[in-house]
């Protein structure tokens, strides 16, 4: 049941984009969300929708496991949409009812809204899907380095970052473990009214709380045996370094932008 | 009760890239009475075995579902405690826990309520029929406290959290045993202790195999704990069932144990070393009986 959670979803396999510096995918996500908010036309969608399905398949990630993720927002789109099509203040009225009008530009409206999100999404999820979180931090972190120089502790935050990350799926592993362990002494999580639901939490928040205090305390202890004192004399063990396919990828972003401003230029918006 | 399993199959994250099969055709049953172990290197699957026993994982009940998930045919699977169907969608699960105790790994971090009375209550509570009375949550508490060796009045009012570590094991083991259950599962529960601790805790599955648990079943990564206690013993080794036998013809095996990964008990392992020699010692791998036999034929100066 944890495991269902949209947490670690990394998917382990080897691809160009996996390959990827972290930096750039983050980078690259980033430009990529700018275009789809600037493309004011369908063929500027188009061009994202293209370039997200290039790298989807270079991913070599299931496509259906990357249309998984708006599975969790499905709810949210749906509602917008309702929202945008039956309140749009548009010019040429389709249907009038009560409150409700619907209009030729509201149905545009909505269509590009969902295209946008199903966009917005499905790139975020394939960045953790072929980003592992470390490698992850590591790229915010030296593209926050910048930071430093206005005394931001940049580094304490990957390493507090890449931490909590670390302990996400133990602390996933052992809530099941105690839920278990509660259940076979006939704990009920599934039934029941609000109040007995917030009480049988209970046995299972405290030995959860006590075991991170307990397994903080021993990383504390840890770390400190092998002399971890933070502060900016740190090396790394992996250093991140720019490679040709990394300028390859860049330029494609680059072109993404690009082409989608000429696009709006040159064949008017949309909406 | 008696425990049944046949072709049981279980896989962790199916259909994903972290998926792993636990379980590949299991069939193993427990008699009613047994004092059964469980033994197999780590990853083998014992825990995911027991943990089938009260249904803290579920056979599958869709079969189509399962089929496609499992990559095994599950028309033959057959998992019966009792007069409970596991593989049944509509058995009274909760029913079944109270019949079916299960002591997980490390217990002592379950314990979570302010007084060691109340955490020891907690099982009794959930799974009363109707609101007991205070008595009678008192007087099986008490009854837990004492059969796991503990002074009811000492420890009552304390934080389970001051107590030391084999007082905490014993707390937990209490929470479990207080609705009195026919069967008792433990999962190593004398990891972590010290020999005497370990002995302390054998002692107290003793006695409650005698009193109140017919059949007990303990995980074990320890063969001497399990040469000395069990009366029938199933190895398990990647997600299968390699052995099931009484602990005394299974050391016989003791060169298949050990390239499987596995230890096997001190005396097994002398054997072994005197049978290089020359000398065969046939004993039932207890310590007790070991000694007798090795002592008898030092008398015989050696010769059988
Ligand atoms: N919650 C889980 N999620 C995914 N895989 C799991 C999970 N629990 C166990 N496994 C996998 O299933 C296999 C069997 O695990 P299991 O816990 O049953 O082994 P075990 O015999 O109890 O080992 P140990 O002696 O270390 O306790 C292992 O390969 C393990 O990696
Ligand atoms: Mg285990």
């Amino acid at each position: 049941m944890m495991k269902d959670v949209a947490f670690g979803q990394y998917y382990p396999t080897k691809s160009y984009v996996h390959n990827l510096d972290p930096r750039l995918k983050i980078v690259f996500l980033i430009a990529y969300i700018v275009a789809i908010f600037l493309a004011k036309n369908f063929y500027g969608l188009a061009c994202c929708f293209v370039v997200l399905a290039l790298s989807i398949g270079f991913s070599r990630v299931p496509v259906l496991r990357v249309f998984k993720a708006i599975k969790g927002i499905l709810f949210l789109i749906v509602f917008t949409t309702l929202l945008n099509l039956l309140f749009y203040n548009g010019e040429t009225v389709y249907a009038e009812w009560w409150i409700f009008t619907i209009t030729k530009e509201g149905i545009l409206f909505s269509v590009f809204l969902v295209i946008r999100l199903v966009l917005l999404i499905t790139c975020s999820s394939l960045l953790t899907y072929t980003t592992t979180p470390v490698a992850l931090t590591d790229g915010i972190e030296s593209l926050l380095f910048p930071l430093t120089l206005i005394r931001f502790p940049v580094r304490e935050l990957a390493q507090i970052m890449s931490i909590a990350l670390r302990y996400i799926p133990i602390l996933m592993d052992e809530t099941e473990r105690i839920m278990n362990a509660q259940k076979a002494r006939g704990a009920n999580f599934e039934t029941g009214g609000l109040v007995s639901r917030v009480k049988a939490v209970i046995p299972v928040l405290i030995p959860l709380l006590l075991s991170s205090f307990r397994r903080a305390e021993e990383l504390g202890d840890a770390m400190e045996a092998r002399c971890y004192t933070g502060g900016r004399k740190r090396t790394k063990y992996k250093k991140l370094r720019f490679t040709w396919r990394d300028l390859l990828a860049f330029f494609a972003g680059a072109a993404l932008i690009t082409g989608v401003v000429l696009l709006n230029v040159y064949l008017g918006a949309m909406i | 009760m008696r425990i049944q399993a046949e072709h049981l199959s279980y896989t962790y994250n199916p259909g994903s890239p972290f998926s792993s099969a636990a379980l590949k055709d299991v069939s193993l049953s427990v008699e009613e009475g047994e004092f059964f172990g469980i033994i197999g290197h780590t990853g083998s699957g014992k825990s995911t075995f027991v943990q089938h026993l009260n249904a803290l994982l579920r056979v599958p009940t869709s079969l189509k579902k399962y089929r496609k998930k499992h990559k095994a045919p599950p028309s033959n699977t057959v998992l019966r405690v009792g007069e409970f169907d596991l593989t049944d969608k509509k058995t009274d699960f909760n029913a079944l826990r109270s019949k079916v105790g299960m002591v997980m790994q490390y217990p002592e971090y379950q314990l979570f309520a302010e007084t060691v009375f109340e955490d020891v209550a907690f099982g009794y509570k959930n799974f009363a029929p109707e609101k007991p009375t205070k008595e009678q949550v008192e007087s099986a508490v008490r009854d837990a406290l004492t059969i796991v060796g503990l002074n009811y009045d000492e420890v009552k009012e304390m934080s389970p959290f001051d107590l030391s570590g084999g007082q905490k094991r014993r707390v937990a083991i209490a929470g479990v045993i207080v609705t009195k259950p026919e069967i008792l599962v433990l999962d190593e529960p004398a990891a972590g202790l010290d020999p005497l601790g370990k002995q302390e805790v054998m002692e107290l599955l003793h006695r409650l195999h005698a009193s109140w648990c017919k059949t007990i079943i303990i995980v074990s990564h320890d063969m001497d704990e399990i040469a000395e206690n069990c009366t029938r013993v199933a190895v398990f080794s990647d997600g299968e069932v390699k052995y099931v036998l009484p602990p005394k013809e299974l050391f016989r095996h003791a060169e298949e144990l050990l390239a499987l990964g596995l230890d096997v008990p001190l005396t097994a392992k002398i054997c072994l070393a005197l049978k290089e020699y020359g000398i065969r010692l046939e004993c039932d791998f207890t310590t007790e009986d070991f000694l007798k036999k090795a002592l008898a034929l030092q008398g015989k100066g050696g010769s059988v």
